[in-house]
Order: C-alpha cells, then sequence, then structure tokens
C-alpha cells in the first residue's frame, strides 16, 4: 500500500512539472497530430492513391468509363489530357516506354475494345479481361493495382446488382429468391475490398502513433537523465524509498502520458478525418494501454542506456526513426517487400500497427480464429508480442538504472 | 527552538570505521575512521577529489561500501527506512525541481518521510520561516537566486526531523551574505542537539563553523581534532610579517637567511617569512631584523590555520 502510495506521489509530481512546460507539451502533442494530418492529405482516399496507373482505354464506352472511376478512388489515373503523359497520346507502345524509360508510373492498364459487352467473368467466354502492363522490377506494386482493379470491378458488379435488384423488387417471389445468391458471389470479390477499403487515415494512424509515442518517451527519459544529473534522484534515494518506487513514478507518469497523447491524436483523427474509434473502443484501448507500455519501457531502456541527454538526443533520434521506417510508421507496410515486412515485426512500430490495422479490419482480439482454426488474426498476438517486449525493456532498464543509482551520478 | 545541548553528555550519533571505496585502481576512500556527536558539527576538510563527497554518499547509501561499518543510532548503515529516517542529505547540486514551488518541493519530499496533513503543513511552514523563504513560498524555485536555493536545498532536508545532517558543501557557488545565512542556519541546527557532517574545502568554514574537522586528502584521514588540536599537533609553519620603512628585496633575503633560510616575499612594502612556529621566533625575528640593519614599525607572527596545516599535512596548498 505504501509502495502504490509513493509511487502516485512520485508520478503526480511528475505530471505537475511536466504541465509547467508548455513547450514539451506542445512537443509531445502537436507533431504527431500535424504528421497525421499531412500524410493523411497527401494519400487522402480509400487506401490512399501512392499509385498512379496510366489507362489506355479503346473500348471508351460507358462500361469502360465508370471502371476508371471506381479505380480512380484507389489509384492516380493517368489520362491522355494529363501533363504525366506529356501530351502525347496515351498508346500501349507510349505507356510501355513511359515505363521502361521514364519511370513516371510504373503500371498500366489497357482495356480492350468491346470491353462494355462482357465487362467481367460472369459474361461468360466472351469476356476477354484487360491488360495490365507493368515495371518487372517493382512486382508488388502490379500485385496491388491488380488487387484495386479487382475492387473497381467488384464495386461495378455490386452497383448493377444493385440497381438490378430495385428493378425486380415489385417482381415475382421466385425471382426475388434469386438475387440474393447472385449478389453473393459479388461480395466474394469484396473480401478484396474490405482490405482495400483500409484507408490513409488508418494506415498513417496506425504508424504514426507509435513513432510519436516513442519520441513522447524517449522526452521523458530525457527528464529522468536531467534529474539523476541534478542530484534530485540522489535526494529520493536518501529518503526511505527505494529504487522500486522511483522507477514505478517515472514509468506510471510517462503511461499516463503517453496514453493521453494516443488519445489526442485518436479523437483528432475522429473529429477531422471520421476514423470509426468508438466502434472498436475496448481492443483500441488494450492496444493502446499495451503499445504505450512498450513505448514507455523502451524510452525508458534509452535512457538507462545513454549516459548523458546529448546521447540520448542522438541514438534516440537514430533508433526510432529506424524503427519507424521498417515499422510502418513511414510507409504502409503492407505495400513493403515481403522481407521488409518480417524485418518491420523486430520494432515496437511493426506490431502495433499490425495490432490497429486488425482492428479496423475488425478482427477484434481474435483470440477465436485462433483456437478454431490456428489463425493468426485479431490483437492477441500483437498485444503479447507488446507485453513481451515492454517486460524485457522494462526488467533491462530496471536493472541498468538501479546499477547507476547505487554508484550515483555521472559527474 | 529546543533548547542547547549539554556536549560533555553527549554520545555518538554516527560511527564510521575503516570505510573503503575503490573505483578500478582509484582509492576513491581509504580506511576512513571518524564519529559524530549529537550537536556537533564535524568538517571533512580537503580539496576537490579528497573524498568527501564519496564518504558522504555511502553514509546517506547512495553508494556501496567496499568494506567498512557505519552506525548510526545503533542502526546499521543499510537502505532500511529506519536508517534512513535518522539521516537528512543536502546534495552538493540543487536537487530539487525547478518547476515546483518552494512550498511544494518540501510538501513532496515530506510525504516521501510519510508526513502528512495538517503536521506537514506546520512542518512545511516551520522550515519556510527558518530558511527565510516564507514570503516565496508559492514561487517557482526556478526564479530564486542561487543563495535562496541553496537555502531550500538544506531546508528540505530538515523536514522529517534527522538526527544526522549530511552536508555536501552546501555553500559552493553561493555569495558571502548567503552564505553567512546557511552558517547561521547550520549553527542552530547543532544547538537543537542535531549531528552534522559538513564537507567542504574552505577552510574558512570548518574554522568558523566545526568543533572538530578532520583533513582528508587522497581518500585518507591525514588528522583530526579541533582547530588548536591540529596546529598545536603539526609543526606548521607561520607568517611572520614584518612592516618596516626602506624594506628592500637585498634586507629581506639577509633576514630570511639568517632565520635559517625560510622563504619569504615582499609585497607592497610587507615583508612575508615563512618560520617555524617556536615559541622564540617573534624574539629571534627582532634580533635578526636589529642585525640586517631594519627598523621595523610592526612585527608579528599570524596563528596558524588550516591551511597552514594541510600544507604541512600535505606539502601543497588546499586548493591547488
Amino acid at each position: 500500500m505504501r509502495t502504490l502510495r509513493i509511487i502516485l506521489i512520485l508520478t503526480g509530481k511528475q505530471l505537475r512539472v511536466l504541465s509547467r512546460m508548455p513547450g514539451i507539451l506542445l512537443v509531445i502533442f502537436v507533431p504527431g497530430i500535424v504528421m497525421y494530418s499531412v500524410f493523411t492529405k497527401i494519400f487522402e482516399g480509400p487506401a490512399g492513391r501512392p499509385f498512379k496507373v496510366a489507362v489506355v482505354d479503346h473500348d471508351e464506352s460507358d462500361e469502360s468509363r465508370k471502371l476508371i472511376d471506381a479505380l480512380d478512388e484507389s489509384v492516380m489515373i493517368i489520362r491522355a489530357a494529363d501533363g504525366e503523359s506529356d501530351g502525347a497520346l496515351l498508346t500501349e507502345e507510349v505507356a510501355r516506354r513511359e515505363i521502361r524509360e521514364k519511370g513516371k508510373y510504373r503500371v498500366a492498364l489497357v482495356i480492350p475494345k468491346g470491353f462494355s459487352l462482357a465487362p467481367n467473368v460472369m459474361s461468360g467466354d466472351s469476356h476477354e479481361g484487360v491488360e495490365l502492363i507493368y515495371d518487372e522490377t517493382q512486382p508488388m506494386e502490379a500485385d496491388a493495382v491488380l488487387g484495386m482493379i479487382q475492387m473497381a470491378a467488384g464495386r461495378r458488379l455490386f452497383d448493377k446488382f444493385s440497381a438490378l435488384q430495385q428493378s425486380l423488387s415489385s417482381s415475382t417471389k421466385a425471382q426475388s429468391d434469386d438475387t440474393p445468391s447472385m449478389l453473393l458471389q459479388v461480395k466474394k470479390v469484396g473480401v478484396s475490398i474490405d482490405r482495400m477499403n483500409i484507408a490513409s487515415k488508418h494506415l498513417f494512424l496506425a504508424g504514426i502513433v507509435p513513432m510519436f509515442l516513442l519520441f513522447g518517451a524517449t522526452g521523458a527519459a530525457r527528464g529522468m537523465i536531467e534529474e539523476i544529473d541534478s542530484g534530485e534522484i540522489a535526494r529520493l534515494c536518501a529518503a526511505p524509498i527505494s529504487a522500486v518506487h522511483i522507477l514505478g513514478g517515472q514509468l506510471l507518469s510517462m503511461l499516463l502520458v503517453a496514453m493521453l497523447q494516443c488519445y489526442s491524436m485518436y479523437i483528432f483523427a475522429w473529429l477531422v478525418f471520421d476514423v470509426g474509434i468508438w466502434e472498436i473502443t475496448l481492443g483500441l484501448f488494450v492496444l493502446t494501454l499495451i503499445t504505450t507500455m512498450a513505448t514507455t519501457a523502451f524510452g525508458l531502456l534509452l535512457g538507462a542506456i545513454c549516459r548523458t541527454t546529448q546521447q540520448l538526443d542522438s541514438i534516440g533520434t537514430i533508433v526510432i526513426l529506424g524503427m519507424s521506417a521498417i515499422g510502418g510508421s513511414m510507409v504502409p507496410r503492407w505495400i513493403m517487400p515481403e522481407f521488409m515486412q518480417a524485418l518491420g515485426l523486430f520494432t515496437i512500430n511493426g506490431w502495433s500497427y499490425d495490432g490497429f490495422i486488425a482492428l479496423i479490419r475488425n478482427e477484434g482480439f481474435g483470440l477465436d480464429a485462433w483456437l478454431q482454426n490456428g489463425l493468426f488474426r485479431g490483437i492477441w498476438l500483437p498485444c503479447l508480442v507488446l507485453i513481451a517486449a515492454a517486460t524485457v525493456c522494462a526488467c533491462v532498464a530496471s536493472y541498468l538504472l538501479r546499477q547507476r543509482l547505487r554508484v550515483g551520478p555521472a559527474r | 527552538m529546543t533548547p542547547s545541548v549539554d556536549r560533555s553528555l553527549a554520545l555518538p550519533v554516527l560511527e564510521v570505521t575503516n570505510l573503503h571505496k575503490a573505483y578500478g585502481q582509484l582509492k576513491a576512500v581509504d580506511g576512513v575512521n571518524f564519529s559524530i556527536e549529537a550537536g556537533e558539527i564535524f568538517g571533512l576538510l580537503g580539496p576537490n577529489g579528497a573524498g568527501k563527497s564519496t564518504t558522504i554518499n555511502m553514509i546517506a547509501t547512495l553508494l556501496m561500501p567496499d568494506e567498512g561499518r557505519i552506525v548510526l543510532n545503533d542502526h546499521l548503515c543499510s537502505t532500511s527506512p529506519q536508517y534512513k529516517r535518522g539521516l537528512g542529505y543536502v546534495p552538493q547540486e540543487i536537487s530539487l525541481s525547478e518547476r515546483l514551488t518552494a512550498r511544494e518541493n518540501l510538501m513532496l519530499i515530506g510525504r516521501l518521510y510519510d508526513l502528512g496533513g495538517v503536521e506537514l503543513a506546520k512542518r512545511v511552514d516551520g522550515i519556510l520561516e527558518a530558511i527565510g523563504l516564507k514570503d516565496r513560498s508559492r514561487d517557482l524555485v526556478s526564479t530564486f537566486s542561487g543563495g535562496m536555493k541553496r537555502r531550500l536545498n538544506i531546508g528540505a532536508a530538515l523536514l522529517h526531523k534527522p538526527d544526522l545532517l549530511l552536508m555536501d558543501e552546501p555553500t559552493a557557488g553561493v555569495d558571502p551574505q548567503a552564505r553567512a545565512y546557511i552558517f547561521e542556519i547550520v549553527e542552530r541546527l547543532a544547538e537543537q542537539g542535531r549531528g552534522v557532517l559538513y564537507t567542504t574545502h574552505y577552510m574558512e568554514e570548518a574554522e568558523r563553523l566545526c568543533r572538530r574537522t578532520a583533513i582528508i586528502d587522497r581518500g585518507r584521514i591525514l588528522a583530526t581534532g579541533t582547530l588548536a588540536e591540529l596546529t598545536r599537533n603539526v609543526k606548521a609553519r607561520r607568517d611572520l610579517v614584518i612592516e618596516a620603512e626602506g624594506l628592500t628585496e637585498g634586507n629581506v633575503a639577509r633576514l630570511a637567511a639568517k632565520l635559517d633560510n625560510v622563504p619569504w616575499s615582499l609585497d607592497n612594502g610587507t615583508a612575508h617569512l615563512h618560520v617555524a612556529g617556536t615559541k622564540h621566533t617573534l624574539l629571534n625575528a627582532v634580533r635578526a631584523a636589529d642585525e640586517v640593519g631594519l627598523q621595523p614599525n610592526s612585527i608579528r607572527i599570524l596563528e596558524p590555520n588550516l591551511e597552514n596545516v594541510f600544507l604541512d599535512l600535505t606539502g601543497r596548498a588546499l586548493r591547488d
């Protein structure tokens, strides 16, 4: 009981000190929101629009235009009239040359003449399909665009069936019963659509939150080093309290500030970008709490390893930017090559990102999927890994700091 | 203010026996022994790096001794609350939060010693009064002068009424007025019956405040005692000061030669000769001055001080 009371006293002190540092508060809360807004605006739209796709439309029909419009929601479409095509008539040959020589875009979609007559697989054998010209060195990008084309085609199909259903609503019951089975086929395509509907506003929230949590934790660790250097911690050590109290006070205050930092970003994302944080409240709280535990412990570890604030500033910046780059905080993880995605799993950012995306996909905790089918879905695995990371970092940091406090501050 | 204690009846508050601490090959503290009585201000005088802070940090449980025994009021040194409650630690640095007010800092420290409620508020008011900061109690520490911060630094160590106060160079970097104020606080504490371990490298402070002083250098205590004992027990050299008309380097050199070639200097018409402190020194000096043709206006011997003692013991000046 006394331990908890002392930890709360020290936590209160840390928070009071922090509340009197408006500059630091600004650094903790504002840049994350600004960066999130900037990235989201840059890649606005479903799944962002990170790809440019040149379109060669030989059909020039209403059907082909609608497909292109649907695709336009996911990628940046380049047409003949765009500056990107240099004013040249966009033909297959021009697109091939552009991809081969200049690389202003790496994928081109060719819609054949007569496409509107058989626009999808449901049209039977007469469906010829479309052609995708792509840069062979960037197969991932081509795959991603392929998925987006499927998504666009699926939307077109869905729209058609919706219209069909409406027109048949006054028909016989037997006819009405047939319609749902046709719509179900469209929904199968929709699995791909669900995945692609993870928008940039989600991807960047998933990425930027852990990055700024790490920066925030490093800032708190900086404060701790300053307290060691100023002798504040030495005075505390001379009082009838233990290192556990001191570290507990540091950790708890860092954790509370980090949670506040997260929720300020979530609420901003909800208010400005309409991110549905209230639909995943419990999962989001659990994931956020565990992520903040991991980032806080990691910040404490950096503070324990670095002897001076200068060391912490330089090492911390390098480590956090490196982790953020490979962990999905700067570039969405799903468009990275596979080995980079695997490398990202060695970072707190990567697991936090995966957990957040799982929540957006409505996978929830996902334990059922694992217990029943052995599938790794939901946030349970990210949470488990983050808890392990938090525990390891906190234990090592605690050991190093206790050693350091017993030999006194560096003078 | 509690009445003064009768020092003849005082018992040791602190006993330090055979204390050792080394960092690799460097022996920071090498077999230190001393004890402090209740109501006594005990000085630990030595240059920077002598081992003063290391000694005080071991007593404050901030450092683990390699060897030795520290007993505070029958409690063996440990990180136990019982031992720590007997100690008040005033670190060399201003170890307070600059972004808290004076009152908030004291309240925080008090709570760590399990004080609370009205009792804590009363003690905080009392301390603020005693250190002369009552009217600034709600100001942030960052707005304080160096001297005010030093006073608050001391006040924070007094809240829990410790038996022994460890003061590690508490006047470092403060102006003479603030220093005098701190001296008054320390003297009042001793009058209240608290033992004080006071480290400094200013011999004036040790002479002014400390009943007994230990001279420490390179981790070893070279001598311990009152000022009189220290100056009596060592062959301290003294400063023979002669003021006379017509003093030249030539006649001062001849005078020095007659006094066994003692070191000398001539500053602004005043000769300083570093002579051995015997009872015939002054008489011999007068005779020698007459022999070299000097007619002094005044001739006097300055009493030895701790600076002389340190020089005599180590061959180095205290501030070298």
